[in-house]
């Protein structure tokens, strides 16, 4: 019984600490991410997972590690319905938050990257476009405040090539072979291209571009004409 | 009772054809100036010059343009997106050709492009009306979006396809367009340019070729009897309201987003601008302007609420009712006065010039 008492009084001893420990740290040092999320709109159903993952990541090292190296991290939700003038829209409403401001943005559309890209080194907050946004955005002599770690369109198409490559046993095996991309025609849709074409030169592969159309911009049902394309090249 | 313009008597042909006969007018308008030019750009905080006054004045002046079309000459237009788009891509190729180009000319310049490509797609509303003229307007919507998204000239081969708008200074090293420009600064170039094309736009409808707009509107046929010539007077229409829109449309990519791509212009915008119309008030000045108002402002204050408030509901909540009390809101208005706000205030004035006995 005794022994359970004073366990139990350390243990409030502890908590108690490590609750003044934890006010303080939250006084002393605390970094506040805006989290730009998509809850509605279109593309809800694979914005909501991703939008409750990324806050319970951030619940989870505050209440398990105390933060990053005791900074706490706070967060604030706005949500872009995966739309532009929205996402500019919370990036203005958030981006002077918390009490050191926003730390870093991370769109999660490569439109509203593209709309915040200058916005942001204006006011010199770093923008964490991981896979998406703009390629060329790697070199940060150009812009200094976007960062694309770990992946990009360009690394992700020289990883297809990489695998369609060890797949038919060796990259001199590509030679001749018909790639095609079937691309979303629009800004980011194009990314890819650049890459390929340049591989396609390295490893003597044929490369074939399928755009399809954003929905409403041209008459043209998409199925129809991937299939007259796919026809030509033998497919 | 405060609208009572009993004593004031026009003792001029000048202050009988004032565009405010009434003196309270006068001095609301004084008011709304000076809160506008010296109180917001002094008071308001980045957020709210940026996100909420700009793009407020640049719809103000898209619906403008559209209700010149569709409110005054009664040529219903699905394309405005699309002369926003021409109007945006002509400024950045004509200040990106000519740097030293001041960018009010560069604007102007912008707005006439897009009044060009309005007046050729004006051309088949001689021969088609209502919903028939309105698809056609819509082939217009496709074909510039698809042009411009599809030819690289457009957007100087930029490997995204996508423009940025260069820092251009007005006079001197006073930065206007582009993210680099000082808010405050930004807010009152768009504010004056957007005043200045209002004057011009209300003295238009005052003038004849308003009073044939309207004359077209109400009944063509009619109109041409009384020696009314239809293909200038719709085409003249249509190259002011597209003029409009280029303009609204450069301002849009140059002092709102900074960079722009075609799909910002896309039919979505078309159908916002010609919700604000509907709502603001089909041929009215002042509606243009209440309807922005409502179909830009009211959303972003919506989602702003909860929090204003103290409120913590999740942001996906917030969001759906946003959506819920929006759509209400908007069947509302349209039951109570289908004319608009702008007739709502017309009625609500009539009413107080009358006070305390109004009929």
């Amino acid at each position: 019984m005794r022994f359970k008492h004073l366990s139990l009084a350390a243990l409030g001893v502890v908590l108690t600490a490590s609750g003044f420990y934890a006010s303080s740290a939250i006084a002393q040092d605390e970094q506040f991410v805006p989290l730009l999320v998509y809850r509605s709109g279109p593309y809800a159903p694979s914005g909501i997972p991703l939008a409750d993952g990324q806050s319970d990541y951030y619940k989870l090292v505050n209440a398990r590690d105390g933060g990053v190296n005791g900074v706490t991290i706070t967060t604030e939700e706005c949500d872009t319905a995966y739309n532009n003038d929205r996402g500019v829209e919370c990036y203005e409403r958030l981006k002077a938050n918390g009490p050191t401001g926003a730390s870093v943005f991370m769109p999660f559309s490569t439109g509203i990257t593209y709309a915040l890209i200058e916005r942001a080194t204006q006011d010199k907050i770093p923008i964490h476009s991981m896979g998406y946004g703009r390629t060329d955005a790697s070199d940060g002599r150009v812009f200094p405040y976007v960062f694309t770690l770990p992946a990009t369109y360009w690394s992700q198409a020289s990883v297809f090539i990489k695998y369609i490559g060890e797949k038919e046993g060796g990259m001199d095996k590509l030679k001749g072979k018909k790639i095609a991309l079937v691309y979303h025609d629009s800004a980011y849709g194009k990314e890819p291209i650049k890459t390929l074409q340049t591989l396609a030169d390295t490893y003597g592969y044929n490369l074939s571009l399928f755009p399809v159309p954003h929905p409403g911009l041209e008459q043209k049902p998409p199925g129809s004409r991937l299939a007259g394309s796919c026809a030509r090249i033998g497919c | 009772m405060i609208y009572r313009d009993a004593g004031q008597f026009k003792t001029s042909y000048a202050a009988d054809q004032a565009i405010f006969p009434i003196r309270q007018d006068r001095i609301l308008l004084a008011i709304g100036l000076l809160i506008a030019f010296i109180l917001i750009p002094s008071l308001a905080s980045e957020y709210w010059l940026n996100t909420i006054m700009i793009p407020f004045l640049v719809f103000s002046l898209a619906a403008l343009g559209l209700n010149i079309l569709t409110g005054y000459a009664g040529q219903l237009s699905l394309g405005t997106g699309a002369f926003m788009a021409c109007g945006a891509f002509a400024a950045y190729k004509l200040t990106t050709a000519f740097p030293d180009l001041n960018i009010i000319l560069v604007f102007l310049g912008a707005g006439l492009c897009a009044a060009g490509v309005g007046i050729i797609f004006g051309i088949p509303s001689l021969r088609i009306k209502g919903f028939y003229l309105a698809v056609a307007t819509l082939a217009a919507q496709f074909f510039l979006i698809w042009m411009f998204n599809k030819f690289p000239w457009f957007t100087n081969y930029s490997a995204s396809g996508v423009i940025s708008a260069p820092p251009r200074a007005i006079i001197g090293d006073v930065i206007v367009t582009g993210s680099s420009a000082v808010p405050y600064v930004k807010y009152l170039f768009v504010l004056s340019f957007v005043l200045v094309l209002t004057l011009l736009a209300k003295n238009l409808v005052r003038s004849n070729i308003g009073r044939e707009w309207m004359a077209v509107r109400d009944m063509d046929i009619a109109a041409e009897i009384i020696g009314i010539r239809m293909l200038s007077t719709k085409l003249k229409a249509f190259a002011i309201s597209s003029f409009y829109c280029g303009v609204a449309g450069a301002l849009w990519a140059f002092c709102y987003t900074g960079s722009v791509e075609a799909l910002a212009f896309d039919i979505n915008r078309s159908f916002q601008v010609l919700f604000m119309i509907i709502i603001g008030g089909l041929g009215s000045i002042l509606g243009s302007f209440m309807g922005a108002a409502f179909i830009v402002l009211l959303p972003i204050f919506l989602s702003n609420a909860p929090t204003m408030l103290g409120l913590s509901i999740s942001v996906e909540l917030i969001s759906h009712l946003e959506f819920m009390i929006f759509g209400a809101l908007i069947i509302f208005f349209l039951i109570v006065e289908p004319h608009g706000f702008a007739r709502l205030w017309q009625i609500t004035k009539e009413k107080l010039r009358l006070w305390p006995f109004p009929y």
